[in-house]
């Protein structure tokens, strides 16, 4: 039953980022073969930074272990990035990039969906 | 059966009619929906957490199965037996432990959300040696791998909050 976890979230700020992570890791290890999207502030997350709030965890080493957990399927909203002025090689995962028109359809391939 | 209005917004025969296309309808109809529901607002966010309750109390009302419920991120405030509410509030805790009385519901919190907002149960209370623990009875600590296996056992896993 795959599942899909939509992050829209900055990575610091607030625990939500790392706890939805961890929700999509768990899936993975429990062999529910899940996706990430990645929309709104979601997509900072995504940014290579060399430099980490003292108190947090480095988000990118969560997101780096997405892959490692077999999690290949991570899709990243184009407007999200165009509103940052991010571009798609900027980005410190392979990603692939849908645009806002075809979120639904997208959402319309997994049973489930976990909005964080 | 005649729908009947739940939360103000959603009538439960709207969840029938939104089955995914693999569920065959009259399969729904002799097994009803299995239900998982997760619960993410903390008991302070009166109005999502009330909804997460009320649904919660009408999939039962109406026969359905909900496997657990599980309290994560803020949602694991809930579970605190210290919570005090004035008389004229609605005490979310005691209605949950309540409802799991009732219809033998499991209330799973995530053990590590909870360890960090100060929620204990005597065991990882000895562990960490603490000089108390909170957690309110009928609701147990749970690893996240607990909602991973409710959205995996369950036809619908319905989130609260964020």
């Amino acid at each position: 039953m795959p599942c899909l976890v939509t992050l829209t979230h900055a990575p610091y700020g607030s625990r939500i980022a790392k706890d939805s992570l961890d929700v999509a890791l768990v899936l993975a290890a429990f062999e529910q073969q899940p996706a990430v999207l990645f929309v709104d502030e979601g997509v900072l997350q995504l940014l290579p930074t060399s430099q980490t709030p003292s108190s947090h965890k480095h988000i990118g080493k969560i997101i780096s272990a997405l892959e490692m957990y077999d999690i290949n399927e991570i899709w990243v909203e184009q407007e999200s990035l165009d509103l940052f002025g991010i571009s798609e090689d900027e980005l410190s995962q392979s990603v692939t990039v849908i645009t806002r028109s075809n979120i639904a359809q997208l959402c319309a391939q997994y049973d489930q969906h976990l909005v964080f | 059966m005649e729908p009947r209005l739940l939360a103000g917004f959603l009538y439960m025969s709207d969840l029938n009619t939104v089955a995914s296309p693999s569920v065959d309808p009259t399969s729904i109809a002799s097994k009803p929906l299995t239900f998982a529901i997760v619960v993410r607002c903390g008991p302070d966010q009166q109005s999502q957490a009330l909804s997460a309750f009320q649904f919660t109390q009408e999939l039962l009302l109406q026969g359905y199965k909900v496997l657990r419920v599980f309290f994560y991120q803020q949602g694991v405030h809930v579970a605190s037996k210290l919570r005090v509410m004035p008389q004229d509030e609605v005490n979310l805790t005691a209605l949950w432990q309540q409802l799991s009385l009732e219809y033998n519901l499991e209330l799973s919190v995530c053990i590590a959300a909870a360890l960090q907002s100060g929620i204990v149960d005597q065991q990882e209370s000895s562990r960490y040696e603490l000089d108390n623990d909170n957690l309110a009875p009928q609701f147990t600590l749970m690893g996240l791998g607990q909602l991973a296996a409710a959205s995996a056992e369950s036809d619908r896993l319905v989130s609260f909050g964020g």
